[in-house]
């Protein structure tokens, strides 16, 4: 079993609202994999879809080589889950949800829990109902991890976090992860939050899985490219072609961004008889920018 | 698992269950206060007749508060899984029917707080008058229809409350659109066919769900706490 998660060919129709579109993915174990995608894009119905709470249409989808959604009462106790919207009980005080929820896992870990508690300057005594977003957010966490799990799905965990809070949040996940060698998926629209941390990346846009690959090809595989002299159709290229466009003014001289770009294919360009004059780097945001733009069906002209 | 539902229901409904169960124990109490040997009394049978009749007066409160508890029970039991769309409950590493399953029981649980209560309630409550002759006490059976009458109304709504909203309001529009309409062509029928004026459709229908054999009889059998 090398994948921790593996979707395959998943679908889904809410309607004519929304849609997953033959979702196929694939989580290494050990991997800290981040989802991308703009809000709405299918990223929280893709978690779900995999920690069982929604069947799809079709496909297939199993966690550590177990079929879900039939094996979801051995996959859940390997499982900690960091919801969208927090789903602890108000009325509870942070020590009674830990110990409500402690009751459910075997695997609890009292005292890496008291520790974490500690560190995170959680109060056992406080109710739920008067924490911060914060707060909530570092007790989501805290609940999450203190389950020992070898596999923490986080659907957008610091989403409205300050940045000391975020901080702490995401330093307990790694500390943990080094520590366990845990295989980690995180949800994310904040490109730069996930650049840190994450070793892959699959991006989601308008219920389409579009890219997935290692964030190492992802931060130095998008380049803009200035070319001049570019034949009209391209083909055979090396790389992959995102969006090409003629720059004003500048006479033959086109825009390409591309993607799987290595600097040997500078050559490319030679035999078809053009020449290119920069190539510059994007930064992860930027990437990300010209990944959705090239997915999405372009406008015709004049409409 | 299951201490962890039963605090979390508790949680939920303890300020309301409280009061009932105050309303539980108080009732028995309430029902016979107003008794007692009234003052010139002669016969012993219209004393017991006064006694009997006094009682009565209060009889369908206690179906009502049985009704009322089952139901804040099996409402509060779902409530704040609605709220978070069961995220929290789909989560734990438990299926489906074990976790609905160990919520029923803890609800169930709850219950026996309240029929205590009655039961203590009636015990005080007969051992504080002097019965007229030909009069008997039967606090422990009267405590016994309160706990069942609490289940079944409980397990009625406990069902009803899972699902979604929209499942319920389909549900509760069946009920009512079948009581309402129903009354409604029962009273246009009766204007063509005799039989619709000697017999009621809907109203013999609620008279078979709660007199007839089944789980609903509880609610119309002898709810007397004193009894010939």
């Amino acid at each position: 079993m090398n994948n921790a998660i593996e979707l395959s060919g998943v679908g889904w129709k809410a309607g004519k609202s929304f849609a997953l579109h033959d979702v196929s993915l694939r989580v290494p174990v050990g991997s800290i994999y981040g989802f991308l995608g703009p809000n709405g894009s299918g990223k929280t119905t893709t978690i779900r879809m995999f920690m069982g709470m929604m069947k799809p249409d079709h496909g297939t989808i199993s966690v550590f080589g177990r079929p879900v959604p039939r094996d979801m009462k051995q996959i859940l106790a390997r499982v900690g889950y960091v919801p969208e919207r927090p789903h602890v009980y108000p009325a509870l005080t942070v020590g009674e949800q830990v110990r409500v929820h402690a009751s459910f896992y075997e695997l609890w870990d009292r005292g890496w829990c008291n520790e974490l508690m500690d560190r995170l300057g959680l109060d056992p005594g406080q109710k739920i109902a008067r924490m911060s977003k914060g707060e909530t957010g570092k007790l989501l966490i805290l609940l999450a991890l203190s389950q020992r799990p070898d596999l923490l799905v986080l659907d957008e965990p610091t989403d409205g976090l300050d940045p000391v809070v975020r901080r702490d949040v995401l330093s307990a996940v790694l500390d943990y992860v080094s520590e366990k060698s845990a295989t980690v998926f995180i949800s994310s629209h904040l490109v730069h939050e996930l650049e840190r941390i994450c070793d892959w990346v699959g991006v989601m846009d308008h219920g389409r899985l579009v890219a997935e690959l290692p964030m190492q090809h992802f931060k130095n595989g998008i380049k803009r490219l200035r070319v001049s002299g570019a034949p009209e159709t391209a083909s055979d290229v090396p790389f992959t072609i995102l969006s090409r466009h003629r720059d004003n003014g500048s006479g033959s001289v086109e825009t390409w961004i591309v993607r799987d770009w290595e600097a040997p294919m500078r050559y490319y360009f030679d035999g078809v008889g053009a020449t290119v004059r920069d190539v510059i780097d994007l930064d992860l945001e930027e990437g990300f920018v010209e990944l959705l733009r090239a997915s999405r069906p372009q406008p015709k002209n004049g409409s | 698992m299951y201490r962890s539902m039963l605090f979390l229901h508790w949680k939920q409904i303890r300020h309301a269950l409280v009061l009932m169960i105050m309303a539980s124990f108080g009732l028995p109490l309430l029902a016979v206060g107003g008794l007692g040997t009234p003052p010139g009394l002669e016969s012993a049978s219209l004393e017991a007749y006064r006694f009997v009749a006094g009682f009565q007066t209060w009889l369908a409160a206690f179906p009502a508060l049985a009704a009322l508890t089952g139901t804040a029970l099996a409402l509060s039991a779902w409530n704040w899984d609605h709220q978070v769309n069961h995220v929290y409950a789909l989560s734990l590493p438990m299926t489906r029917w074990e976790y609905t399953l160990q919520k029923m029981l803890a609800g169930m649980t709850l219950a026996l707080l309240p029929a205590a209560a009655m039961w203590v309630g009636a015990h005080l409550a007969t051992a504080s008058i002097s019965l007229p002759v030909g009069l008997q006490a039967y606090p422990n059976e009267l405590a016994v229809r309160f706990l069942a009458a609490i289940v079944v109304s409980y397990a009625a709504l406990f069902a009803m409350a899972a699902g979604t909203v929209k499942t319920t309001l389909a549900v509760a529009g069946v009920i009512f659109g079948f009581i309402f309409f129903g009354a409604v062509a029962n009273d246009v029928l009766a204007g063509y066919y005799a039989y619709f004026e000697r017999v009621h459709v809907v109203a013999a229908f609620i008279e078979w769900i709660v007199e007839g054999p089944g789980p609903f009889g509880v609610f119309a059998g002898s709810w007397t706490l004193i009894d010939v």
